[in-house]
């Protein structure tokens, strides 16, 4: 009798395990979907805090509407400090005390690197790392989806268009001295050697480097009629300012990382004007080249609405409205798409499907593809490969400078 | 009670000693069945500062020289230790002990400067070294420039280890291990001859101890120390770069060791389990009831846009000044008192 009974616990037991998907998912409730992030609100990266801020914000209003099916989102950001140690802390302390469905941005490169195997191990799923690491795709994994353009892809744009539609012939790049500034000096590197030039220059900028005469003296010296910053945007803007004091006015060219014009102008005073940068989206589909652009684009709809209803609803007091605070939004896009296409009984499985499935996804961003995964290929989990160039301009806006244009994946070692 | 030398070198100075010592072994082998993941990561992570800090001591505490670039030698011990298995194949256990012999070459060369220099002058000697040595890694291609370097699958003896928990043994036994061993060398002639300088470098000399020699020797060890605890450390990321061995890690190093009370093995341990709790642990200040939503309301009220997350480090850097305004000697000093208290009691 006992051993009937064990049987039928047993076969229960397997049988519930097996056909109540609910209770295997992790960071899924009837009512709550758990999703991580980790953001730099302290410490020397802070200024990149407002991407987990603006994510929260997002979340919040899409909460505010009824979440998605029913569910709501349950944001669990935390500040890592931009320390690789507290990430790996905080990160495993959300998956394995609270569960976390997926994880969401994530600012830095070595605080990603630092628990991308961890994360990948426990089978949970990554959309949009903030920050434009090939690491990301070296190799590919399934639960890991890219969205943020890689920084290989601005020098390849920046240099083409320097070389073929500004006809410069001396170009120089200015490279932060981590994984950033190197993949800019490398993108450069492979691009020019297509023309076969070489950059007059190649100067590294320490993270604390605060006189940029030195700098700004070997420019003029090399006499390039282009400069690339691979540099954060206090740097651009020291060394843009020091060249000018110098009366040296080269084209300054620069990537996503300093995009955001109004607030360039605002820390350059008035001196980033004619700056051109690379930029990954805020931009409608109808606006060509030439149309002046801004933060606030009239004609990009789903930009106005994120202004309207979720950062002057729910963003902090002293928050700022701009490309900082809405790549949070933008990185968020494709996940919460994917949860929303996956339907009522949500799994693990059905959202990398429905993140597999997405092509050409419009957003905030360019158009974001993915694809069934392939370990050799890492175009099936790349996101986002076209970038447009713009230049800044006096009042803080930009001109559109170029179509949108698919940049090329370059591996590791070429 | 101690009555002659050997008394005083015994390694457990009395069978109670003994016995707590013994319980603690058994806690440590038993922590990771009773506590989640998260704090055995948690764990591996205070044993790797504990090593560090034990060492720092040796060279700080015992021998009274100051370091501020240790997160040097602690960038020496993991890109060592990963180079040396990726490049020239090493078995895991003897790049990490080449690693940190390498560690202990440059800590070596470090300490000749230190035969003319003193205070505040060896400080900016130290310092130069860590902050060099971040830049100099991240020039050079076979150490990932600044792109970093991955580690590589960890084995040892045919086994994989993957998870914290199975690190953390490993780390435990290292940890225990070098405690001892540093424990052991303070009781020694080398020991003796550390306090000696400390306490007054002339009258050293003039009893025959070797300045030359044991100060080098106390950066050595020290710098050892330091590079096996880094070499552990990269296993515990799985991905280095230079930046992450700046000079503020050196900075917290030196805060563990002060904060727990120099010139005594025990303090030090407790300085890191305590500030290394606090690093990882202070973000979660504001879930705790009715003080996270006072401190959240504080904050927004009267902080700027990232004040709460602020607070961690205002509530960090007060534990350091109670400790230093109340128990100038640290948390050892405290132990010394409360054990003191309890011996005299009720008197």
């Amino acid at each position: 009798m006992k051993k009937v009974l064990l049987s039928a616990l047993l076969s229960a037991a397997f049988v519930f395990g097996i056909f109540s998907p609910g209770f295997c998912e992790v960071g899924i409730t009837d009512t709550e979907i758990h999703i991580g992030q980790w953001s730099p609100q302290t410490g020397p990266a802070a200024a990149w805090g407002a991407v987990a801020r603006g994510t929260d914000a997002y979340f919040k209003w899409i909460n505010a509407n009824g979440g998605i099916h029913g569910r709501k989102i349950v944001h669990h950001y935390f500040d890592d400090a931009y320390n690789p140690a507290r990430t790996i802390a905080g990160v495993k302390q959300l998956q394995e005390r609270t569960g976390i469905f997926a994880w969401v941005g994530g600012v830095g490169t070595a605080p990603g690197l630092a628990v991308k195997d961890y994360l990948m191990a426990k089978d949970v799923i990554w959309v949009g790392p903030a920050a434009g690491s090939r690491n990301w795709l070296t190799p590919p994994h399934k639960n890991l989806f890219n969205v943020y353009p890689l920084y290989l892809g601005d020098a390849q744009l920046l240099n083409e268009y320097a070389i073929n539609e500004l006809g410069k012939k001396k170009i120089a790049v200015v490279y932060q001295e981590d994984d950033y500034g190197e993949q800019g000096l490398e993108g450069t590197k492979f691009t020019l050697k297509k023309y076969n030039m070489e950059p007059v220059a190649a100067i590294p900028v320490a993270l604390g480097d605060s006189d940029m005469r030195p700098h700004a003296m070997r420019l003029r010296r090399s006499d390039a009629d282009a400069v690339l910053l691979f540099v954060t945007p206090i740097a651009a803007s020291r060394i843009i300012g020091t060249g000018k004091a110098m009366n040296y006015n080269p084209q300054w060219m620069s990537t996503t990382t300093c995009a955001d014009c109004p607030l360039m102008m605002d820390i350059t005073q008035g001196l980033y004007a004619d700056v051109i940068t690379a930029n990954f989206g805020m931009r409608d589909d109808s606006e060509q080249v030439g149309d002046s652009q801004h933060i606030n684009n009239p004609k990009m709809e789903l930009m106005q609405t994120y202004k309207t209803e979720v950062f002057d609803r729910y963003a902090a007091r002293d928050e700022r409205w701009g490309y900082t605070f809405s790549l949070g939004i933008a990185l968020a896009e494709p996940l919460v798409e994917a949860i929303r296409n996956a339907g009522p009984d949500l799994t693990h499985e059905k959202v990398i499907k429905e993140l597999e499935n997405l092509e050409n996804f419009k957003g905030m961003l360019g158009r974001i593809s993915y694809g069934p995964f392939d370990p050799e290929d890492p175009l099936t989990r790349i996101g986002q490969q076209s970038i447009f160039l713009h230049q800044c301009t006096e009042d803080g806006g930009s001109v559109i400078l170029t179509d949108w244009i698919e940049t090329e994946y370059i591996p590791m070692g070429e | 009670m101690k009555r002659d030398y050997y008394g005083d070198v015994k390694l457990f100075s009395s069978g109670v000693t003994l016995f707590w010592f013994a319980a603690l072994i058994i806690f440590l082998l038993l922590y990771p069945f009773l506590f989640e993941n998260y704090y055995v990561y948690m764990a591996n992570y205070i044993a790797i500062n504990i090593i560090v800090v034990v060492g720092l001591n040796l060279l700080v505490g015992y021998t009274g020289q100051i370091s501020l670039g240790h997160a040097g030698f602690f960038a020496i011990g993991a890109y060592g230790t990963i180079v040396l298995m990726t490049l020239a194949s090493f078995p895991f256990l003897l790049a990490l002990i080449c690693a940190g012999l390498i560690a202990a070459g440059f800590g070596f060369l470090l300490g000749l400067p230190a035969l003319r220099l003193e205070g505040p002058y060896l400080a900016i000697a130290t310092l130069g070294f860590g902050l060099t040595l971040t830049t100099v890694i991240g020039r050079i291609d076979m150490l990932g420039g600044r792109q970093g370097l991955h580690a590589p699958d960890l084995v040892i003896m045919g086994h994989h280890l993957t998870t914290d928990r199975q690190f953390y043994y490993l780390a435990m036994i290292i940890t225990v291990l070098l405690v001892i061993i540093a424990r052991n060398i303070t009781k020694t002639k080398v020991g003796r001859a550390f306090v000696a300088i400390r306490d007054a470098h002339i009258a050293a000399e003039t009893m025959g101890v070797n300045l030359v020699l044991y100060k080098t020797l106390a950066f050595a060890l020290s710098a050892f120390y330091a590079g096996v605890a880094g070499g552990l450390f990269a296993f515990v990321l799985r991905f280095i770069e230079p930046e992450l061995f700046g000079f503020f890690l050196s900075i917290f190093f030196l805060t563990m060791a002060v904060a727990g009370g120099l010139g005594t093995v025990m303090g030090p341990i407790a300085g890191a389990i305590l500030l290394s709790f606090l690093d990882l642990e202070l973000r979660n200040i504001l879930n705790i009831p009715y003080v996270g939503d006072w401190l959240r309301q504080l904050s927004t009220s009267h902080f700027s846009l990232t004040g709460v997350s602020n607070i961690q480090f205002i509530v960090f850097g007060t534990i350091l000044i109670l400790i230093m305004l109340f128990e100038p000697l640290g948390l050892y000093g405290l132990w010394i008192r409360m054990k003191k208290y309890w011996k005299t009691w009720p008197f």
